[in-house]
């Protein structure tokens, strides 16, 4: 009895001691090594960073790098929890969009003391100016991206079509042409929920003059933002785009699209490289997304940031890493990889962007490029603006009340 | 020694106490702290807020229709999964030829990850490529695709259902090892006194699993409560919020929209719904041991 009760107690305090000795660990990570979480874009990613910490620590013996890669939808959850219990890596990648906050909170540390002019003129402007905030500059764009149309030229021959849409009536008719192919074709893959939902619907909204935020008010009921909704609805309703538009995610009409099923659809480049190793044979072009009745047009630039924490203890071994991980030779592999847009002129110049005629479109737009707003809050008036436009899709809701209400609730959160 | 006696027991229960602690204690109360403060998006506290956060919750809409759900939800999925486990038990019970790979082909769902399942049923579920349209095109139950992930009406069933099938084999679990319990000579007797498969059911198999069937509603209730992956991989609880349970909202509001105060608000407010359960579960347990007894 005496010995087993001793047991106990001694195997509890061997836990317990246990787990203040892998706390005190975690905690204390040895000087030299810098500690990097990074998004996990492709399957490529992670093999991809290992090659670069042992390029690097072959180049800088005495420092170690060591990559936390993390799935792209747990990353700001991953982040969040981090911080919260000061146990946060050195360097980070995050969405620029989450920059403002990082900033807000004293997070993000102001990289200017460490950037020589050298360093910060590899950049391209356009990608570097969303790390910029207060006149100091907070991330280095690690990927870029922009938006464009793709369509399917097979079946743009079949239903009679020549080209790609340039305006948005356009657009309409060749869609409903496509759609009237009949054999479970669509014209138009409109997406309809998850991440970008709201993106999709202001490639309209942009082409009808209307912008996201305007004089630190809400773009959403404003007359543009009610003339893309009901064009869009309009496309849903004669059968143009593919029907249930809520239950697709951006991926699922890529998947679409990669099928043969739908003609037009607007993403990313890298839906390029994914056709390239999924579906060879789909004969498809890249064009601008289609302009307004006056001529307006927009597309969306997305960047990516590595950003240094303020709490790090080695951020002079750490901006080392940084200027390392901006060479020419790691750019370029990983834009490639991944089929991102360049970030860094010299990679711009290199013979595969250069020459690449799907690239040239999306970097032919890049002047009409429009950031996510920088605001507190961004991500919660993107959700309001998601539910908003599932409402009107589904025909739950009118067009303009739906679309009042939750610019009311935008201005609510733009208030704060 | 009677001392002894009483000390023992105390002594001996501190363990798992000190266990139970550190798990369930301590980050209810942290989580009370985060609740009661505002907080930043990364959990750091600021100032004091009382019962704000608790406030804010009930302002919001999705919040109450989350909550109401939630009891939809769980009802629906525990009761159904029941319903089904019990006559799946009494087969499987039943002394065939296969019965071996049938308990194994009954019980293979819960090998398999929620999420995965979860995801899977989102491929199955999707309008123009999903299986189950080309299956019911097939077999010209339907003439046009169905879009069952598209709107509520659709997809919330269809994410019920999936509950089901998932928790059907812990239940059939319980229930088979309640049906082993039960002595067979009583049903030889009851034979002899003329009673039909159903009166043996109901006057004999019946009571003696009631005890089981207690456990399994209780535990069940718990899981299914709490149960994140088939609403989360299959709709994120959309369209605009109309598939939201408790979790999802709770995971949207903390990690999407990063108000962490309100939060854990949603989650001490599960927690306490949950404490009842449990305390129930509790009460049954206790009971059950003294019917047998």
């Amino acid at each position: 009895m005496k010995k087993l009760h001793k047991n106990t107690f001694f195997s509890l305090k061997g836990l317990m001691l246990a787990g203040v000795g892998a706390i005190a660990l975690s905690a204390s990570a040895d000087a030299g090594t810098v500690r990097v979480t990074v998004a996990e874009y492709s399957a490529k990613t992670g093999p991809y960073f290992e090659q670069v910490a042992k390029d690097f620590e072959a180049a800088n013996p005495g420092i170690k790098i060591q990559f936390e890669v993390v799935p792209w939808d747990n990353l700001l959850q991953k982040l969040t929890t981090d911080i919260s219990a000061n146990a946060n890596a050195d360097l980070s990648i995050i969405g620029t969009r989450w920059l403002v906050d990082f900033v807000e909170q004293g997070i993000a540390e102001p990289l200017d003391n460490y950037l020589t002019p050298e360093i910060k003129g590899r950049f391209i402007e356009t990608f570097l100016t969303p790390s910029v905030m207060n006149g100091k500059t907070y991330g280095l764009p690690i990927a870029a991206s922009a938006r464009a149309m793709y369509y399917n030229k097979e079946l743009f021959e079949k239903a009679g079509l020549s080209e790609p849409p340039k305006t948005w009536a356009e657009l309409e008719e060749s869609a409903k042409k496509i759609t009237a192919l009949g054999n479970g074709l669509y014209g138009f893959g409109l997406q309809g929920k998850e991440v970008e939902t709201d993106v999709y619907f202001y490639y309209g909204m942009w082409s009808f003059g209307g912008d996201i935020v305007n004089d630190g008010k809400s773009g959403l009921d404003s007359k543009a933002a009610i003339e893309a909704a009901s064009l869009y609805k309009r496309l849903i309703d004669e059968g143009a785009t593919q029907p249930g538009v809520t239950s697709y995610a951006r991926e699922d009409v890529q998947n679409l699209f990669k099928q043969g099923k739908i003609g037009m659809m607007m993403t990313a480049p890298f839906l390029a490289n994914q056709i390239r190793d999924e579906a060879p044979n789909l004969k498809y072009g890249v064009a601008p997304i289609p302009k307004g009745p006056n001529g307006d047009q927009g597309t969306y630039g997305v960047t990516d940031s590595v950003i240094m924490f303020q709490n790090s203890k080695n951020k002079d071994e750490a901006f080392k890493f940084l200027d390392f991980l901006f060479q020419p030779k790691q750019r370029i592999k990983f834009t490639i990889d991944e089929g991102f847009l360049p970030v860094t002129k010299a990679e711009a110049q290199d013979k595969y962007f250069a020459e690449n005629p799907d690239l040239k479109v999306f970097t032919s737009l890049l002047p009409t490029a429009r950031f996510a707003p920088v605001i507190a809050g961004w991500e919660e008036i993107a959700d309001i603006t998601t539910s908003a436009l599932q409402r009107i899709y589904l025909g739950n809701g009118q067009i303009e009340p739906t679309l009042k209400e939750a610019a009311s609730k935008a201005n609510a959160i733009l208030k704060k | 020694m009677t001392s002894k006696r009483m000390v023992a027991p105390y002594v001996l229960i501190l363990p798992s106490f000190v266990l139970a602690a550190l798990i369930v204690i301590w980050p209810v109360a942290e989580l009370a702290q985060i609740a009661s403060h505002n907080v930043n998006r990364f959990g750091q506290l600021r100032d004091f807020a009382g019962m704000a956060n608790f406030r804010a919750l009930l302002d919001d809409p999705n919040f109450i229709a989350s909550l109401w759900r939630t009891g939809i939800w769980t009802v629906c999925v525990v009761g159904g999964a029941i319903a089904c486990a019990v006559p799946v038990a009494l087969v499987l019970n039943e002394d065939f030829y296969g019965r071996d790979i049938a308990r194994v082909i009954v019980m293979l769902p819960w090998a398999v990850s929620l999420t995965m399942t979860a995801i899977v049923w989102r491929w199955a579920l999707s309008g123009e490529s999903g299986m189950l349209n080309s299956a019911l095109m097939g077999l010209g139950l339907i003439d046009e695709n169905i879009q069952w992930l598209a709107e509520a009406t659709t997809a919330f069933p269809m994410q019920i259902l999936i509950g089901i099938l998932v928790t059907i084999p812990f239940t059939v679990t319980i229930i088979l090892g309640g049906l082993s319990s039960i002595p067979d000579d009583l049903y030889e007797a009851a034979a002899l006194e003329g009673a039909g498969r159903w009166e043996q059911f109901r006057h004999i198999t019946l009571p003696l699993i009631a005890p089981f069937l207690n456990i399994a509603l209780v535990l069940n209730t718990i899981y299914v409560f709490n149960s994140f992956p088939i609403i989360w991989a299959m709709t994120q609880g959309g369209p605009a919020n109309s598939t939201d349970i408790l979790v999802t909202y709770l995971y949207k509001v903390g990690f999407r929209l990063g108000k962490l105060g309100e939060a854990s608000a949603v989650s001490l407010v599960m927690f306490g719904i949950l404490l009842i359960f449990t305390l129930i579960y509790v009460r049954i347990t206790t009971t059950a041991r003294g019917v047998r007894a």
